[in-house]
């Protein structure tokens, strides 16, 4: 049997376990830190959406789709998956202008699933939706799930599966042996592997590092703020084609808003705050966009840390300095949505060395190349 | 230098009196539209009963505490009607609002946390229903507008404000129907050489419970309560005593076990804390002026660790004199001395209280499955005890225990309780809710 190490107890390093141990012929280990779900996975905005990718990441986002929406027969749970649309708003005419360029450049790729509504129809969907809208763009079989219950599926399903789920352990560093397999250093010992994955979101890059490959994230901690529960009055998730915002109401009347408002983050301390103005700001788009909120009471708010790349699309592929180890992390604010998709294609290259599923584009070596020239 | 306090209860008053005293203008932040407390608290404007009637023995030293409050006001710079519901010790700012909403940021150089305390709940079945309180609120509605909970009530809890409310509605010629006391004779006994450290305290006890026998009030000791009974409203309380069970028909229930520290601030400040065995809380750490580890943040009252509120003017004098001293100020060591020996003194009294009453950790920890723990979200003690949650916060991420309204601040001890039964481990092993802003609901436009 092969021995595969994931380090990262996230939802990318949960699927990528659990389709490898459904492969056969692994003996698939997960190393987390803390515990299952502990950062982003499990505190996100839980957007499932293909709306507004980067066209880098459609494809792979258009094979999540699919695999949300047959989420029960993959890890026995829809994650509280609700497809009622994710739409992004045009609040003026540049706004229509910018997204009918957009939904043109999707459709030259053969992706139709981007949808250009009218004043009408936003205001049929959005009947709480502020006057001044003039149009939008919808997806509408994308919707929102709940991060801690697909963490929690994603985890179960993986535990069936055979996967061994260790938690409390840290890992310090990666290594080979002469004989090419590869070693990974703990806080309880090291473990030797034939293929290793870095799931480990925003300490992934410093894993990288540590082998000599250089892959330049940061840290990422964006906000968002809870109102107290509200009478329903909008089912989609929403944002602005101009303006910072994601908006939903959750299916118990609670309204959750982010939108990549970043807070202060402590990669070291492994805890992030809020930063106050930026939140401010969040809760004023919001209210602009939904009068309705304006009164409404913020009772909680939170954040999470993850990483961002540069170009803020996530890297996916094979290290350049230590074959058998696959990279996937860095999805800078949007992977939950792709967590399904892209563990099938990193546990299939972690297997057969490639993989039919559409993440060229994201393979680390586009760093390597802008750091050579 | 920029001094901050934070409530205006025995604990702020006294702060804010001797900082004035020695020629500072504090910034006094008061979520309450006025002074005083919950233990002094005020009628409403309008509202006229005499001092005596409301606030009984105490009645000289609210008299004074709200003297001191309106003289004190012209001095500072007062804010009533404020909630601070934020506070970063980097930059040492407050984040409030004020009366019509509007937001603000204080910055601080040495701020007073006097956040006071609130009722410690006992979740069971029916204690949602329209006509069960708080202990203490049921002492707010009859202090502020001489109201009772209704006309046939039932107390349930231990301590002195057990007693104390249900001497105070018989006076106010509402006597309750039915006192269920937690504690049993044998256990107050046995804390009794450690209440008489305060003689007089222990004796006014004594004397409201005699007072209230001759009334004929019902008091049951080692008596707790089991569900509430009714449609739509309270129409009866189930309970059990050493003889059994019993229903007792009744339109009206308070419930509370002691009083719990609104330490919230204190946790966003990063101040370290640690588990009381004896309150069976997590209390910030402090030394015994005040001060804590975080620089700038001083505590003192019951909103640092239940004393009630003779040691909450003295923590509030002593945290005032520490904020002094730590700004390079002239302190008299005899009055610090002198406050030190006064709290050692309150300490041991206090001490003996808690053993004598005691939170009732083992019937909260196997409250019934159905039980509405967390009424915020509506998650029953069973939603909890069916994850595999090795500690609170996975719990809360679980099931959404602690995430509403009231951000854990009620269900939490209650919760941690039945988690830690359910683990078969040590109550301190759950661990607590991690703090977050804004610590209480806040106006989001």
């Amino acid at each position: 049997m092969k021995q595969a190490l994931i380090i990262g107890g996230g939802l990318h390093g949960l699927s990528t376990a659990l389709h490898l141990a459904r492969r056969g012929g692994w003996r698939v280990r997960v190393l987390e830190r803390r515990h299952v779900g502990r950062h982003s996975s499990g505190v996100n905005a839980g957007g499932v959406r293909r709306l507004g990718r980067d066209l880098r990441e459609v494809g792979l986002s258009v094979i999540a789709a699919e695999m949300w929406d047959n989420l029960p027969r993959i890890v026995g749970d829809d994650g509280g998956f609700r497809p009622f649309g994710q739409i992004k708003l045009a609040e003026s005419d540049a706004d229509i202008a910018k997204l009918e360029a957009r939904q043109a450049a999707t459709h030259a790729r053969g992706w139709t699933h981007e949808e250009m509504i009218d004043r009408d129809e936003v205001l049929r969907l959005l009947p709480a939706v502020s006057g001044h809208v003039r149009g939008a763009m919808i997806v509408r079989g994308d919707g929102s799930a709940n991060p801690m219950r697909t963490v929690m599926a994603f985890r179960r399903a993986a535990q069936e599966a055979g996967v061994e789920i260790i938690e409390g352990i840290a890992v310090n560093g990666i290594g080979t042996t002469g004989s090419g397999t590869l070693v990974v250093e703990t806080d309880r010992g090291p473990m030797q592997a034939d293929r290793v994955a870095n799931c480990a979101g925003a300490w992934a890059s410093g894993l990288a590092a540590g082998i000599g490959e250089h892959i330049p994230t940061n840290a990422k901690a964006s906000m968002m703020i809870v109102t107290e529960r509200l009478p329903f009055f909008c089912l989609p998730t929403v944002g602005s084609a101009a303006r910072a915002l994601s908006f939903k109401q959750s299916e118990v009347g609670t309204v959750v808003i982010g939108g990549g408002h970043q807070g202060a983050n402590d990669i070291a301390t492994e805890t992030s705050s809020q930063n106050l103005m930026n939140l401010a700001k969040a809760a004023r788009i919001a209210a602009e966009i939904f009068p309705i909120v304006a009164g409404a009471r913020i009772i909680r708010s939170w954040t999470g840390i993850e990483a961002r790349t540069p170009d803020e699309v996530p890297v996916i592929g094979e290290s350049g300095v230590m074959p058998g180890l696959f990279h996937s992390f860095g999805y800078s604010g949007h992977g939950f949505q792709l967590c399904p998709a892209a563990g099938a294609a990193v546990a299939e290259l972690m297997a057969q060395g490639s993989t039919n599923m559409p993440v060229a584009e994201l393979s680390p070596a586009r760093f390597q190349q802008k750091a050579a020239a | 230098m920029s001094v901050v306090v934070v409530g205006a209860g025995p604990a702020g008053v006294r702060a804010v009196e001797r900082l004035v005293e020695a020629g500072i203008r504090p910034i006094w932040i008061e979520e309450s539209p006025d002074g005083g407390g919950r233990v002094f608290q005020k009628p409403p404007p309008g509202f006229s009963r005499d001092a005596k009637a409301l606030y009984g023995a105490d009645a000289s030293r609210a008299a004074a505490i709200h003297a001191t409050v309106a003289r004190l006001r012209a001095q500072v710079d007062w804010r009533p009607g404020t909630l601070v519901w934020n506070l970063r010790p980097g930059p040492r700012l407050l984040n409030t609002q004020g009366p019509d909403g509007t937001k603000a940021e204080v910055a601080y150089d040495r701020v007073i946390l006097c956040t006071g305390a609130m009722d410690r709940a006992l979740p069971i079945p029916g204690w949602t229903k329209p006509g069960v309180t708080g202990l203490g609120a049921a002492q707010i509605a009859l202090k502020a507008q001489g109201l009772a909970i209704g006309r046939q009530v039932a107390l349930c809890g231990t301590g002195p404000l057990l007693l104390l409310l249900a001497w105070q509605l018989t006076k106010a010629g509402a006597p309750p129907a039915l006192v269920l006391e937690s504690a049993g004779w044998a256990r107050t006994l046995r804390a009794a050489p450690g209440l008489a450290w305060n003689p007089v305290g222990a004796l006014r006890g004594l004397a409201w419970r005699a007072a209230l026998r001759r009334r004929g009030v019902r008091i049951r000791t080692g008596a707790l309560p089991l569900r509430v009974e009714g449609t739509d409203k309270v129409e009866a309380l189930v309970w059990r005593d050493a003889r059994g069970e019993h229903r007792t028909e009744v339109d009206g229930v308070a419930i509370g076990y002691g009083l719990k520290p609104e330490t919230q601030l204190a946790d966003l400040a990063g101040v370290p804390f640690s588990f009381d065995g004896l309150q069976r809380l997590w209390l910030p750490e402090r030394d015994r002026a005040g001060r804590t580890a975080v620089p700038g943040v001083y505590l003192a009252g019951d909103g640092a660790s239940i004393g009630g509120s003779v040691v909450a003017e003295l923590a509030g004098t002593r945290a005032a004199l520490a904020v002094i001293e730590d700004a390079g100020g002239h302190v008299d060591p005899l009055e610090t001395d002198m406050i030190h020996r006064r709290l050692w003194l309150e300490a041991r009294f206090r001490a003996a209280l808690e053993r004598a009453f005691p939170y009732p950790a083992e019937h909260a920890a196997a409250m019934p499955d159905e039980t509405l723990l967390c009424r915020c979200e509506a998650i029953t003690a069973g939603e909890l005890r069916g994850t595999d949650a090795p500690e609170v916060n996975r719990g809360k991420a679980f099931t959404r225990i602690g995430m509403g309204r009231c951000q854990g601040r009620v269900c939490g001890p209650a919760g941690a309780e039945v988690l830690a039964a359910a683990r078969g481990c040590d109550i301190r092993d759950v661990g607590r809710l991690r703090g977050q802003m804004p610590v209480k609901p806040v106006v989001m436009a």
